[in-house]
């Protein structure tokens, strides 16, 4: 946010332009234009001489066709080939995806312990405590806090951040609005919305009606953590959006895909081979090892997609602070 | 005509290429990455195509046709929409550590522009 603010006054002050506004760097203009097109040359020339539209589908596609009903009780071929006959593909993308959570976990570790994503610093708590033990309000202060309250259009008592929850805000009060939560109409949609979309995308994952399965079934859940992120404000998922949570979750989810796919080469003597029974199509346990493996993905899936992005929306807090500029330009850490 | 999916999908690599090897400001660096994926997606969604088909859905197959005669007949190839799937999440995994580290880059050069990150600062 400052650092915001100290760009908007840099550029508004006369004389200092903000020269990245107006200027785009570019490098090597020339050298990428002739890259590119080359690219486009050597592709395009390939494009020319590969199947098109009236070639015979590949043998693998016809295989996996051919066993989606019989052998797997799948009525949807591609989950059979994410799940089932290239099962071993989809265990190598789970893990390239944990990886890849991994890393972004260990970038975007803060420099000071926090208590979630979003929460303040808690590594000076206990030195705090122990310096400056926190003391009963005097008679003055109480006096200013009523004030201020009485200011602010008499928001809970003590509680500077505003109401328990955004609902219990009070319309039309002077004080300025928190940036808390959004406005009653977004949140009435959300409460209508949330429900369709979380019910419509777990059943569609749980009878193995969607193609990919746990994937897009993920991004379903995190589309409904988000959305009620967006809609009330950090403090409402702040429960269940919480590192050490997430990661144990997400853990669990990778866990459970090893021994889904390791039972296989266990009881059946290959790896990833069904070792449940088939049930009848279009039932929950239609697809044996598939709709287990899928609901693990899910786990998997939607747990990390949510530590990758709130751990990149939680970066915001760490910026350090700048050598370059004296503190009474910026104003202390930033 | 399926070839103009085809060649759609090859421009769409080469803009993302040359903003990757033009662009300084490495925001517009990993959006050119993320456009070179998405012409992944489109090419192996077209490639999948195939002449007056259906979708590779065995439940309620469309009217003249079964469940086993769609196994044999005109369906979109299955496969590639696999591989659809998985470039899909990992497109996501690769921007998702792309973004992490253009903020810690960020955060200690205080600059998004590739060419003022040259010197190495402890």
């Amino acid at each position: 946010m400052k650092q915001q603010n100290g760009t908007m006054s840099r550029a508004e002050s006369p004389g200092v332009r903000d020269e990245a506004a107006e200027h785009e760097p570019e490098h090597r203009r020339w050298l990428g234009a002739v890259l590119a097109a080359g690219m486009a040359a050597a592709l395009g020339t390939a494009m020319i001489g590969i199947p098109r539209e009236h070639a015979a589908l590949p043998a693998v596609a016809r295989y996996a066709l051919d066993v989606s009903l019989p052998r797997w009780g799948l009525t949807e071929p591609v989950n059979e080939i994410v799940y089932g006959t290239r099962g071993f593909d989809t265990f190598g993308e789970t893990f390239l995806l944990l990886a890849a959570v991994i890393s972004v976990v260990l970038i975007t570790r803060s420099r000071e312990a926090r208590r979630g994503y979003f929460g303040e610093a808690q590594a000076g708590q206990r030195e705090q405590a122990q310096c400056d033990p926190p003391e009963p309000a005097g008679a003055t202060e109480r006096a200013a806090r009523s004030a201020e309250r009485r200011e602010q259009g008499g928001l809970a008592p003590g509680d500077a951040r505003g109401p328990a929850t955004p609902d219990a805000t009070p319309l039309g009060t002077p004080a300025p609005e928190t940036a808390d939560a959004m406005t009653v109409v977004v949140r009435t949609a959300i409460r209508i919305a949330l429900p369709v979309l979380a019910v419509a995308g777990l059943y569609l994952v749980a009878w193995g009606y969607s193609p990919g399965g746990g994937f897009p079934g993920g991004a379903v859940l995190l589309g409904v953590v988000l959305l009620v992120y967006a809609g009330f404000g950090r403090r409402r998922i702040s429960t269940i959006i919480r590192p050490g949570l997430l990661e144990a979750i997400e853990l669990g989810g990778a866990g459970a895909i090893i021994v889904t796919e390791l039972l296989g080469l266990l009881l059946r003597g290959s790896f990833s081979a069904n070792w449940l029974p088939i049930a009848a199509p279009q039932t929950i346990l239609s697809g044996g090892i598939a709709q287990l493996f899928s609901a693990s993905e899910l786990i998997e899936v939607s747990t990390g997609l949510a530590i990758a992005v709130f751990a990149l929306i939680g970066m915001g807090h760490d910026w350090s602070p700048d050598e370059r500029s004296g503190p009474d330009d910026q104003g202390g850490p930033r | 005509m399926i070839v103009v999916n085809y060649l759609a999908a090859v421009a769409l690599l080469c803009i993302g290429l040359y903003a990757v090897l033009t662009r300084r400001n490495m925001i517009k660096m990993v959006m050119g990455l993320s456009l070179m994926e998405a012409s992944t997606y489109l090419f192996m969604i077209s490639l999948a195509y195939r002449s007056g088909s259906t979708a590779p859905v065995l439940l309620s197959p469309p009217p003249g046709q079964s469940a086993g005669s769609l196994v044999h007949g005109n369906v979109a190839d299955p496969v590639l929409q696999n591989f659809c799937l998985t470039a899909v999440v990992i497109g996501v995994a690769v921007t998702a550590v792309f973004l992490s580290v253009v903020v810690r880059i960020a955060q200690h050069y205080r600059t998004l522009d590739a060419g003022q990150v040259r010197e190495m600062r402890g």
